[in-house]
């Protein structure tokens, strides 16, 4: 598995994760909602992850898999929800036939450079890791070793970019608070003022027989209560009409007379 | 099989990631597809580590790594920001800027 | 497992240590400081910091050292296009600093989180809050800078290239005015920017499997020692310097330009447009004097190319123009194809006139945005064309400076844009590429008659009450604007000092 050579359990490991990868990097680009998108994209780094472990590279394979699935397309997806799942594609070109001369132009690229590098790698040799990572005593010490040698610099500044990207994200997003926090008191005086509703909203039937969700509230005179439905089903008209013998057998127990025709039901 | 298969697999996903940022035009779906593309790279720079014998080249996808998880933080704060500007993430809608 | 840490010769990278230092004290500064001494603490940090890095530069002037693992190299060009960094980023720095031209603060947003047009931003505004992060954002992006000019490996090169871009990026979307514009510019920005960053990577990652190193020497020394040329080798190269040539804004990767241009704060767009064709020449000089100068016949027609398409296109469609700011975009655009001809020389010549056209450049652009700045109406800055009829007779000393860059810009004798052209021809022409040159020359002539337009509106046009006012600017932008016009008729006059400095800085270090 370390050594130059593709031995045939690679051979079987390439072909269908690589086959995932594609898959998963197609749908991506076709699909018409951003999340399913994201998902595609998962699966093809997931994918790509266990081509790095068949490339002995068992480290990069996990930090992969915990960096990339893990937080970066967890970021993506979270973003998604703030932006809205079915924030889809506008369909509106600026150009006309922009997308389709997008389109040729980006599969005459992928057919060049494919058969470019077909062509150039034809008798590529494959030296194989084995040295490199016994080296200094496995694969982690030896990205370690490089990192704190060569690319020592490299490693410090990425500190600058760290920085930037957090305090990127706090100048966009963060907003101040240019006014004095409310109180108590006033935030309660506010509530009044505002001559709406101060309290809670009554909850779904209270005094009916059914505490569903679409079963309205019952006044004391025996009308129903509107606020007590959410909006959403007032507006679709799914509120649970009300039993007029049930509003007489709550009548009859508040007057304290018999309930027994209650059990005939 | 030759390992230079790697490769050509990483140039496939690398155009359609490509072509994924020509062809879609919502802001969030165009960042994923150059992921895509930085991701296929990572894939081309192990390969070639591999068939190099030396390590250089896992060292790059790993800053890599750390360079486009930067970069996400940045470019997702950008279009959180406009989308509450606008409430839309489509990069061509109310298109202020001509082309 | 034996560790033995690199040797960093810390006096070669200071320079760059003290940027690095001052912006993480900047970071520190925003943290604890109390809002109301703020700006003061961050100007005397940024202002500090460069001017230090500049003396620190001049001081380092002999050196010519490999250090830090060889991954960073400190040369005779790398020093010059350092101290050009530094020097232009003072200026640019200066104008960000101006306070006294919009009447309720300095050209950023007062919050760039709070929503555009929402009660929040005007009660804000009316405080008196200023970003000051941009600050910090500025160091990092100096710094980014300096270390693509040094980079001696393609992996320190690409997380420059980000470090540089990150903070832009950010910065292009934080107008106070006309603010959807400015995210909306930031955002195309953004998307392009990486995506040319991956096609970058991907070119590196090509380039790496061939010569089995990102070190740019031992790229070097593989194309010469390995018996055959692969084509694996020649699409990396093609797709790597498309990282450099986005930023340079060379056809085709100059979508991003005039939008930019168009949609950053005006004092962003005068620090970056100077700074970052520097910093992005610098990188691309390397890349292909070093790390490609032995295949020099594989890359010269691709840049071939790039430049007569960038001189034709950034000309013409510059003639179309009506908003200053997107005109002087394309004319970026069609300057890049014309350093591009010096470059394509492969030569010490065109190492020497590509840096020389790069400052002269920086400098004129500093001062031309300095008074596109200036030059307001109720609205902001008065960019459309219309606004600057006349303009020339209510304030003639700020119309003759313009005119002096624009001048320049256009390659008139007695301006450092002379010189600069003349340069970058000859060394085209010793290296043999007069049909290049011809395009030049026929592109500068169509260059010419735009700039020479706005001249010709700003004195010859009657003024109308659409002409907009000049306003008077505190020391900040006065400084940068007075820089520009003696650095540009300095280098018009009395060219030599500077290029016996270039050619005693001598070639890359190999």
């Amino acid at each position: 598995m370390t050594g130059g050579e593709v031995g045939t359990g690679e051979t079987i490991v390439f072909w269908v994760c690589g086959t995932l990868a594609v898959i998963g990097a197609l749908g991506m680009v076709i699909s018409r909602k951003a999340v399913h998108s994201a998902l595609f994209i998962a699966l093809t780094m997931i994918n790509l992850a266990i081509l790095y472990v068949a490339n002995s590279a068992p480290f990069l394979g996990m930090v992969q898999i915990i960096v990339y699935t893990g937080a970066v397309m967890m970021l993506f997806l979270f973003v998604l929800m703030v932006v809205g799942v079915d924030a889809s594609d506008s369909l509106i070109e600026t150009i006309k036939g922009q997308r389709v001369a997008a389109l040729l132009m980006g599969i005459g690229f992928s057919i060049l450079l494919i058969a470019g590098l077909g062509n150039g790698l034809m008798e590529t040799s494959s030296i194989g890791l084995e040295t490199a990572n016994s080296a200094n005593g496995g694969n982690v010490e030896g990205l370690a070793m490089l990192i704190f040698t060569d690319y020592l610099i490299a490693f410090q500044v990425t500190a600058a970019l760290l920085i930037t990207a957090a305090m990127g994200a706090m100048i966009l997003t963060h907003r101040e608070r240019w006014y004095p926090r409310k109180t108590q008191r006033e935030l309660s005086e506010e509530r009044f003022a505002a001559g709406t509703h101060p309290g809670q909203l009554p909850p779904p039937g209270v005094y009916a027989r059914h505490n569903a969700v679409d079963t309205p509230a019952l006044l004391p005179d025996g009308s129903t209560s509107d606020l007590s439905v959410p909006e959403p089903l007032r507006a679709r008209d799914d509120v649970r009409e009300i039993d007029t013998d049930d509003i007489e057998g709550i009548r009859k127990l508040s007057s304290g007379s018999s309930t027994t025709d209650e059990g005939d039901r | 099989m030759n390992p230079a298969n790697y490769i050509l697999l990483s140039a496939l996903l690398f155009s359609i990631g490509a072509i994924g940022v020509l062809v879609r035009r919502n802001a969030i779906i165009v960042f994923m597809s150059v992921e895509l593309m930085l991701n296929s790279a990572n894939l081309a720079f192990v390969a070639f580590a591999r068939m190099n014998g030396n390590l250089d080249g896992q060292v790059v996808a790993f800053f890599v790594m750390v360079v486009a998880a930067a970069e996400v933080v940045v470019g997702l704060a950008i279009i959180v920001t406009i989308f509450r500007t606008r409430r839309s993430a489509s990069i061509d809608e109310p298109n202020l800027l001509k082309y | 497992m034996n560790f033995t840490p690199p040797a960093i010769d810390y006096f070669a990278l200071s320079p760059m240590i003290v940027i690095f230092a001052a912006a993480i004290v900047s970071v520190l500064v925003e943290a604890f400081a109390p809002r109301t001494i703020r700006r003061f603490l961050q100007l005397l940090i940024v202002f500090g910091a460069l001017l230090t890095s500049a003396v620190l530069i001049v001081l380092n002037a002999g050196t010519r050292t490999v250090t830090g693992g060889g991954a960073v190299v400190i040369d005779g060009p790398a020093l010059v296009m350092m101290g050009t960094i530094v020097v232009l980023s003072i200026l640019g720095a200066a104008l960000m600093a101006e306070r006294s031209i919009d009447p309720v603060g300095d050209s950023f947003a007062a919050r760039a989180s709070s929503l555009p047009g929402s009660e929040d931003e005007r009660q804000l505004t009316q405080r008196g809050y200023l970003q000051t992060e941009i600050w910090p954002l500025t160091l990092f992006a100096v710094l980014g800078m300096l270390l693509f000019v040094t980079a001696n490996n393609l992996l320190l090169m690409f997380v420059a290239l980000e470090i540089i871009s990150l903070p832009l990026y950010l910065m292009t979307g934080m107008a106070r005015r006309r603010r959807l514009l400015s995210q909306e510019a930031s955002l195309k920005y953004f998307l392009l920017g990486v995506f040319a960053s991956a096609f970058y990577l991907y070119g590196a990652a090509l380039v790496y499997g061939y010569s089995g190193s990102i070190f740019f020497p031992e790229i070097a020394q593989s194309l010469t020692s390995k018996p055959s040329e692969s084509i694996v080798v020649f699409i990396g190269m093609g797709m790597l310097i498309i990282g450099p040539l986005f930023k340079i804004g060379a056809v085709p990767f100059h979508q991003w330009v005039p939008d930019v241009y168009q949609g950053a704060p005006t004092a962003v767009v005068g620090f970056m447009a100077a700074t970052v064709k520097v910093a992005a020449f610098g990188a691309l000089l390397r890349i292909l004097y070093v790390a490609f100068g032995g295949v020099r016949w594989d890359w010269d027609p691709l840049i071939w190319i790039v430049a007569v398409a960038s001189m034709i296109l950034g000309s013409i469609v510059a003639l179309l123009q009506t908003d200053i700011k997107r005109l002087l975009g394309y004319s970026w655009i069609a300057q890049a194809g014309f350093i591009l001809v010096g470059l394509a020389a492969a030569s010490p010549a065109g190492l020497e006139s590509t840096m020389f056209y790069v400052i002269a450049y920086g400098f004129a652009t500093v001062g031309t945005f300095a008074v596109i700045s200036m030059v307001r109406d109720a609205n902001g800055e008065a960019t459309n064309l219309a606004a600057w009829a006349g303009i020339g007779r209510k304030s003639p000393l700020v119309a003759s400076a313009l005119s002096l860059f624009l001048l320049g810009l256009a390659g008139i004798p007695l301006t450092s844009g002379f010189v600069s052209k003349f340069a970058v021809f000859v060394a085209a022409i010793e290296a043999g590429a007069t049909w290049l040159v011809i395009i030049g020359v026929i592109a500068s002539l169509i260059a010419a008659f735009f700039y020479v337009r706005i001249v010709v509106i700003m004195f010859f046009a009657e003024p109308t009450e659409q002409t907009a006012s000049v306003v008077v600017p505190s020391a900040f932008t006065t400084i940068s604007l007075s820089a520009g016009v003696a650095v540009t008729l300095i280098l018009g006059i009395f060219p030599q000092p500077v290029l016996d400095m270039l050619s005693n800085a001598g070639l890359f270090l190999r």
